[in-house]
């Protein structure tokens, strides 16, 4: 008799956010619990976006990979892609704070060094320095290539269930504190769009007033960051530095081993794997349960994750989730 | 002298834009105002303050200052590879609303936030007319 357990799903429903994917789904699947509509959710993820990519050795996309996706009127202008709208908050950061590309790079190169002592990411035992980063060729000014992360064909599953139904599961189980949401159309209206990187505010003010802790509870950072200065700008929004601090914050390693807020301790997408918002909540829960391997916080009771993604009217205009999750039941 | 950006890669008028790529063809570069706040959008929409449809399309003035802009130097369609680098700016129109758009006859490399530019109306194709920017230029005497 096979030992196999047939899936008899009484739903299933797709969700698709851009980098704001996991942390929705999420949302759904404690909607979908606390209606007791199911016991156990899993959210399914899986991509390949190197079937978008243009033959080998071309330097020029197709057209309609993941990097250079059209949206809507800016196109016309050869707005493309996610790297040139990122470029437009990092040049409007570097006119208000003076923030420099070789801040840009720390985060590169903090990244990547967490990534290099982490089997199985893209950067493992692959580190770089500052050198390389400047050294790296411009994509969209002033994003460099290593100012970039790659896209990355895998899948991932995160089982969501009743606190009940956990009891009985296998595996360490991490709780989902608190979550919430902001979405950025808002700031395009109110011309704010490019001094913030979403509209974190009310995601994060939703997920820390249901947690009911404080950014000083946080151990580890687990950010979105398609982009160098997601990093940057996110640490600012979430307070873990002043505005326009956030340069010099990672500069001073604040972001790495042993610094304020341990950030991307896989790597992140920029270094680790690309995994449309799920990489951030991965590391979250493979560093609450211990098993963050050479990378490990110490003692990480509570995680923030997030996310950001799914254009919503106008190029930019981006959702950001927020979640917060914690050590066992 | 920058290269330009010929050809339009998504020109899809629809039922609410229609009438600003309408205007562009005259050379007249329009925004809708709200007949409840007074407010200019873009793009088309309802009005964002109030959610009624009180909108309307008025001609304004073309003027704005680059509020961000980016140069982009990866080809990410193949008919771009002759292109690159090219700019892309955002402009904040004098009536308020920001508009993506390129930035002509001035070097990338000139290009700064806070550049006052107006509107030059580019006609791509018998169909197309789009609005670009150049920096403004001291108001020159009229007559020869």
């Amino acid at each position: 008799m096979s030992r196999a357990t047939v899936a008899r799903p009484s739903r299933i429903s797709a969700i698709w956010a851009g980098g704001a994917t996991a942390i929705s789904a999420l949302i759904a699947a404690r909607g979908v619990l606390a209606l007791g509509q199911a016991s156990t959710v899993a959210l399914c993820y899986g991509f390949a976006p190197s079937a978008l990519r243009a033959p080998s050795g071309s330097r020029t996309g197709s057209g309609t990979g993941l990097g250079g996706y059209a949206y809507g009127y800016p196109a016309l202008y050869g707005m493309l892609g996610a790297a040139a709208s990122h470029a437009l908050h990092a040049q409007r950061h570097i006119h208000l704070y003076g923030t420099t590309s070789e801040q840009l790079g720390a985060v590169a190169v903090t990244q990547r060094g967490y990534a290099a002592k982490r089997p199985g990411t893209l950067g493992f035992e692959r580190p770089i320095t500052l050198a390389d980063h400047q050294s790296s060729r411009m994509i969209c000014d002033p994003l460099r290539l290593l100012d970039c992360c790659r896209d990355t064909d895998g899948g991932v599953c995160v089982i969501v269930a009743t606190r009940e139904r956990a009891r009985d599961l296998r595996g360490a189980p991490v709780r989902v504190l608190g979550t919430g949401t902001g979405h950025n159309i808002r700031n395009w209206y109110d011309k704010s769009v490019y001094g913030h990187h979403d509209d974190i505010a009310p995601a994060k003010a939703r997920a820390f007033a249901e947690a009911g802790v404080g950014l000083e509870a946080v151990d580890v950072a687990a950010l979105y960051d398609p982009f160098t200065i997601s990093v940057v700008m996110q640490l600012e929004a979430y307070g873990f530095c002043a505005p326009g601090e956030g340069g010099p914050f990672v500069a001073a390693g604040e972001t790495g081993p042993g610094g304020q807020i341990p950030t991307n301790t896989s790597g992140g997408p920029l270094s680790g794997y690309y995994a449309t918002g799920f990489t951030a909540m991965v590391e979250a829960i493979l560093q609450l349960r211990g098993h963050g391997g050479a990378t490990q916080v110490d003692g990480a009771e509570v995680a923030l994750v997030s996310g950001h993604g799914g254009n919503g009217g106008v190029q930019n205009t981006w959702a950001h989730a927020t979640a917060l999750l914690g050590r066992g039941l | 002298m920058s290269r330009r950006v010929r050809d339009p890669l998504d020109y899809a008028p629809d039922d609410l834009d229609r009438p600003f790529w309408d205007g562009c063809r005259r050379h007249e570069f329009l925004l809708q105002r709200s007949g409840v706040t007074g407010r200019y959008h873009w793009p088309a929409v309802s009005d964002p303050d109030s959610g009624r449809e009180a909108m309307e399309w008025v001609r304004v003035s073309g003027r704005g200052v680059i509020h961000t802009f980016t140069i982009v130097h990866q080809a990410y369609r193949a008919d771009l590879a002759d292109r690159v680098p090219y700019n892309v700016v955002v402009v904040e129109l004098e009536e308020g609303p920001f508009f993506h758009s390129n930035v002509v006859d001035c070097p990338n490399e000139a290009i700064r936030i806070g550049m006052q530019v107006e509107v030059v109306f580019d006609d791509v194709s018998d169909e197309v007319t789009l609005p670009r920017f150049r920096p403004r230029r001291p108001s020159r005497p009229v007559g020869p």
